[in-house]
């Protein structure tokens, strides 16, 4: 009798117990297992609009990522797929996307993209959900996040900027620039460049010669921004990957009697949309002779690099743009961020973000004594024979700090006529602190 | 001061893009009562006819005709296969411009598989700079403005002169009387599309050519000008459309010149604003060649 009623005491939470845990997969949100059923990789960012360009950058590193995940087992024998949440590089476009893909998605494990557009409107929305996220923005506003979910594989904008004055005073081919017309978007990711770059280029001897927070919108013409910048008299513009930098720089050329003057662009100016468009607008030799740009310190090579260019080849049936990304810098990190998430699941044996989120800057930044893994392939056979690891993806190694930003070195380049980048130089440490120290970063 | 003058000049050949879109789409307005969304998207696909044909290796003029036939043929065929339909089944005005924004919306859907979002040029030697004292305009945008200016006489002369032309003036101020005076308005209903679909598809190529680059979202944004030199005007009047390029397309630019050129669409659109609140009707309502006499 007595028995009886333990057992029924005990029968209601137990049954209730049971049913929990049929209902979404609860055992994997404990901590214990990865769970079953498919896992989505949400790519959040401009599909169209202004901005229509970046996403499909994005796209593009989660569908090899994707690939390359599943071709190797998947996590834990759960396969990865990606999916695109347009944000129309709009605050007002991007928190209704944002609050879609987390309430519509109970099997997202990383949300990739969140540009400077955006991300101060979706950033706290995913973080609140407990997703991590790679976001592609420069905003000055991550220096120092407190989100934890939250990770930046490149440097903020402000360090762009400094390249770019970097390139302007010191970069190879060319007598140091002293008149800079800086040519932004008018939007809030586009003027992040300006106040850096203003300010170094300022206090290192040169002057400003015009500052055109330029209209972004389609089918603008800009004859009278362009005659505004050429009566100005810069001997370099300072821009950025302008959607519209076909029609200015093609209204440059018009209006300076078929003549190009020399133009410095950010990172983002390394995309095969953005080449194409200004190779048409201007013509291919003049954008050879006049364009320059800065880029992270890719090395386009080496175990990881080969993994990452297979899968994306193999992703054009799925996307048929994606092998032009290439060299696409961030292509090549949401690739690596999207792996390192998956190794982090399958390092603490979890589907839990709550779990393997800090496991990334594990992974990433490797602790003492970690192999280190290019592929995916490699780094779960590691952690299945007992190792740390430290993954070294295809845009290289990763130096997580405590904010979860990931900072690296510049380099200065150009492009082939086929739309490679050409590396023409390097800032040396003294030049890149000299222009630091002058932009008060 | 010479950048001034330089931006009237450039301001010239904005208001001669938006006077060939905005005169077409008030023509329409104005004799079909449809306010078509749709327009930007006929003027978008009709740019790229002319890129498709450009990239072969063909002239941009000759593209540009054959972008405005496009654009002609496309309209008649909405107008015969979507828009009619709806109107016989007396489909309320405000319902026919949900169809329009939905046709819009579904031939850029459409469209983005096959064009890409990639921004394209038309290949074309502008033919370098020609001064005119301080202003300074390519070979090709003195064309522009040269063809708008011919494009607005021929209107003038279609609805003054031409026995078309009266009975469209007839069919826009009141359809059933002009049907039974024995003008087949289905007809003349025909060729108004025929016409303002050609406006629309040859300002789609100039505006294109204008931009100097383009994307399929520029259909949306060329959308937005036509509409508010149309309103401007006073909506469903030709010579309206023509006034309100004038002061959108001065605007855009002179405003650029004066101050920072983030504003410059700011502007021009507060110059509407103002009219609008000044005068609802437009600045020539009641007065162009398709009004009723009033």
């Amino acid at each position: 009798m007595k028995t009886f009623h333990l057992a029924s005491r005990l029968s209601l939470p137990l049954v209730a117990l049971l049913l929990l845990a049929a209902c979404g997969g609860s055992s994997t949100s404990t901590g214990a297992g990865l769970g079953s059923g498919a896992l989505l990789v949400g790519v959040i960012a401009p599909f169209t609009g202004a901005d229509a360009g970046l996403g499909p950058a994005y796209y593009a590193a989660c569908l090899p990522a994707a690939l390359e995940i599943n071709n190797n087992g998947g996590v834990g024998g759960r396969q990865v797929s990606c999916q695109k949440f347009d944000t129309r590089g709009e605050p007002a476009d991007a928190v209704p996307a944002a609050n879609a893909m987390i309430a519509g998605n109970s099997n997202l494990m990383a949300v990739v993209g969140c540009t400077s557009d955006e991300a101060s409107s979706v950033v706290p929305i995913i973080d609140s959900a407990h997703i991590p996220m790679y976001c592609m923005t420069g905003q000055s506003e991550f220096n120092k996040t407190p989100l934890k979910y939250f990770h930046r594989l490149v440097p903020a904008d402000v360090y762009d900027a400094y390249a770019m004055v970097g390139s302007a005073l010191y970069g190879p081919g060319h007598s140091p620039y002293h008149k800079a017309a800086l040519v932004f978007g008018n939007d809030i990711g586009s003027q992040a460049f300006v106040g850096p770059a203003t300010a170094a280029f300022t206090k290192l001897g040169g002057t400003i010669a015009i500052n055109q927070p330029i209209n972004l919108t389609p089918g603008t013409s800009y004859r009278t921004e362009v005659r505004a910048m050429l009566d100005s008299k810069p001997d370099v513009i300072l821009t950025e990957a302008l959607g519209a930098a076909g029609t200015y720089l093609k209204e440059v050329k018009s209006q300076n009697n078929g003549q190009m003057i020399p133009f410095l662009g950010t990172s983002a100016t390394i995309d095969p949309v953005w080449f194409q468009q200004v190779r048409d607008a201007i013509g291919i030799s003049d954008f050879l002779k006049y364009y320059g740009g800065v880029d992270l310190g890719y090395t386009f090579s080496g175990p990881a690099y080969t993994e990452f260019l297979t899968n994306l080849n193999a992703s054009a049936t799925q996307f048929a743009d994606a092998p032009k990304y290439k060299q696409r810098g961030s292509t090549l990190h949401l690739y690596d961020g999207i792996l390192m998430t998956a190794l982090a699941m399958v390092a603490t044996n979890s589907a839990d973000p709550k779990v393997y989120n800090s496991k990334i800057i594990d992974i990433g930044n490797g602790t003492s004594g970690a192999t280190v893994v290019n592929t995916y392939k490699d780094g779960v056979a590691a952690l299945k024979a007992g190792k740390s690891i430290r993954f070294v993806g295809a845009g290289g190694e990763n130096q997580f700090n405590q904010y979860n930003n990931s900072q690296s070195g510049y380099i200065l380049v150009t492009y082939d006529k086929d739309g490679n980048e050409v590396k023409v130089g390097e800032l040396t440490p003294q030049q890149t602190s000299t222009i630091i120290n002058a932009g008060g970063a | 001061m010479n950048l001034f003058v330089a931006a009237f000049g450039f301001g010239l050949v904005s208001m001669s893009v938006i006077a060939i879109a905005a005169v077409g789409f008030t023509m329409q307005f104005g004799i079909t009562n449809m306010i078509n969304l749709a327009y930007g998207a006929v003027m978008i696909s009709s740019a790229y006819v002319a890129y498709y044909m450009n990239k072969a290796g063909i002239s941009i003029w000759i593209g540009m005709a054959a972008g405005a036939m496009f654009g002609a043929v496309f309209s008649f065929l909405l107008n015969r296969f979507v828009y009619a339909p709806f109107m016989r089944k007396g489909t309320a005005n405000l319902g026919m411009v949900i169809v329009s924004l939905a046709v819009s919306l579904m031939i850029a859907n459409l469209l983005l598989p096959i064009v890409g979002y990639y921004p394209v040029s038309y290949q074309e030697d502008t033919g370098g700079l020609i001064h005119l004292g301080p202003i300074a305009l390519t070979r090709d945008q003195f064309i522009v403005i040269g063809v708008a200016i011919l494009l607005m006489l021929a209107i003038h002369a279609l609805l003054t002169y031409t026995r078309l032309g009266k009975a469209m003036r007839a069919t826009a101020t009141n359809p059933t009387l002009a049907r039974n005076c024995g003008i087949p308005t289905n007809r003349v209903v025909d060729a108004v599309w025929l016409i303002t679909g050609a406006l629309c598809g040859l300002a789609g190529v100039v505006a294109a050519l204008n931009a100097g680059t383009f994307v399929i979202d520029n259909g949306a944004a060329f959308l937005i000008t036509i509409l508010a030199a149309a309103v401007l005007g006073g909506a469903g009047q030709p010579y309206g459309a023509m006034i309100g390029a004038v002061i959108i397309g001065l605007m855009t630019e002179l405003s650029a010149a004066a101050w920072s050129p983030q504003y410059k669409e700011v502007v021009a659109f507060g110059v509407l604003v103002l009219v609008m609140v000044l005068r609802p009707q437009g600045l020539l309502a009641k007065r162009g060649a398709l009004a009723a006499a009033g």
